[in-house]
């Protein structure tokens, strides 16, 4: 089968796309509707639909965004009823599911217009097989989503999200980044909390004063209660003055795990 | 055993003779994509079987694809290895990049996805150091109930039991129970 011929049978699905870049690799036979809206399709697109066909949809006035590179496994179902933005370069596994609306406002009410709030997934993302992306979710650039996670909230760039709801287990990339480990979780925990540029060392590195100062404390005693579902002393959370003081504070209220 | 009993099973044999006949014949037509199929495989309708390294199948496995379809997927240099007796319910995809084996006698839910890659059936790997798969192993006499996720690297040890809608990841110990998201172990059977 020749390049040329398999693009333009891609080109036949995606028909009702406002813009498709170039050489599309489309397997089976999705549904792709975006008559209504506008679908938008970067370059070097792959979709999957063997066995279980994806659809993709723009509502009326919707706005559905996939930037190059990108590659979406069989059984995806990515609707857009307002906005719904996906990076280059970002693997998107099967059975993924991606909407930006709830399909329902008050009981009775069955307007698909209701209450959306705009997706965005950054680029380089990895999102795993039968993960659920619902409205209002962003997920930042090169961040990883394991299986079977259920996104709704703010996922920082760079991390690895996972579980329903979905919170930061480790980096992106970590292959040791395991859910059972705190420890693991930690670094990037206090990434996203206190607003680090890099993960810091567990060991005795001592916590800048702007940094203790910023309310970023409240807010890491908040995502350890999200994360771990563990309510350290927040007396203690704030009189850390090293990350080993965090570590330890932990270790206390669950000493099994770090 | 009574005369009737015993007329009663042959006549039930007789009953699902052309069942056992087109599975076995089945197996032998959808499956021969693969590299090696033991004697007494069955396959309820047809399964989707992407073949690009290897694929080995052991004796008197069943697969089931009625009502939804099975996927088995093999990419270029990976090796999927099903043991003997393994039972796969509709649904169930497994990818296989490097390796993925199934050990004698497992029993796999409708709906489970086990994959040794993130994001299984999306083309080539990406050079990204966290798309490299790392190998899946499930232990003999397994039992994985419906909707239950394998993440890469994960090892289940033999005849432990993943609840329903768990998702599994790391190494479960042989002989325990095991549910959640993710999956920790409840109790040992």
């Amino acid at each position: 089968m020749s390049a040329r011929w398999k693009a333009s049978r891609a080109r036949r699905w995606l028909q009702g796309c406002a813009h498709v870049g170039e050489s599309p690799v489309i397997t089976g036979r999705p549904s792709v509707h975006g008559e209504e809206g506008q679908l938008r399709i970067g370059d070097r697109f792959r979709l999957a639909s063997i066995p279980v066909p994806s659809h993709l949809v723009a509502g009326p006035g919707a706005i559905l965004d996939i930037g190059d590179d990108v590659a979406i496994g069989c059984g995806a179902a990515i609707s857009a009823h307002e906005r719904v933005q996906i990076g280059s370069g970002t693997r998107i596994g099967p059975y993924v599911i991606i909407m930006d609306s709830n399909f329902h406002g008050s009981p009775g009410d069955q307007s698909l217009h209701h209450d959306c709030r705009p997706v965005r997934i950054g680029a380089g993302c990895r999102i795993g097989s039968r993960v659920t992306i619902t409205r209002g979710a962003t997920i930042g650039d090169g961040a990883e989503i394991l299986a079977g996670s259920v996104v709704s909230t703010a996922i920082p760039p760079g991390v690895c999200a996972a579980g329903a709801s979905a919170r930061i287990i480790g980096k992106a990339g970590d292959l040791q980044a395991r859910w059972e480990s705190p420890a693991a979780a930690l670094p990037a925990m206090l990434m996203a909390s206190l607003g680090l540029e890099s993960p810091p060392n567990l060991d005795a590195t001592v916590i800048p004063d702007h940094l203790r100062s910023g309310g970023g404390m409240e807010e890491l005693g908040q995502s350890l209660k999200d994360q771990f579902g563990i309510a350290p002393d927040p007396a203690a959370i704030r009189e850390a003055r090293t990350f080993a003081d965090i570590a330890a504070v932990i270790r206390e209220v669950r000493p099994r795990s770090i | 055993m009574t005369l009737r009993d015993r007329a009663m099973k042959w006549i039930a044999r007789l009953r699902s003779a052309p069942v056992w006949l087109r599975s076995s014949l089945g197996a032998r037509l959808w499956l021969r994509g693969c590299d090696s199929v033991g004697p007494g495989t069955r396959t309820f309708w047809r399964p989707h079987i992407e073949n690009r390294g290897r694929m080995q199948i052991g004796a008197r496995v069943r697969l089931n694809s009625n009502w939804a379809v099975i996927e088995l997927v093999s990419g270029p240099g990976g090796t999927l290895d099903i043991g003997d007796g393994v039972f796969i319910n509709y649904g169930t995809m497994v990818s296989a990049r490097r390796s993925v084996r199934i050990g004698p006698n497992v029993m796999i839910g409708n709906y489970c996805i086990v994959a040794d890659t993130e994001t299984p059936g999306t083309g080539d790997l990406a050079d990204a150091p966290s798309s490299e798969p790392r190998p899946v192993e499930i232990g003999e006499g397994a039992w994985l109930a419906a909707r239950v996720i394998v993440l890469p690297g994960t090892r289940i040890g033999a005849g432990a039991v993943i609840a329903a809608g768990s998702v599994v990841a790391g190494d479960i110990p042989a002989g325990s129970v095991a549910g959640g998201i993710p999956a920790r172990v409840l109790r040992s059977r």
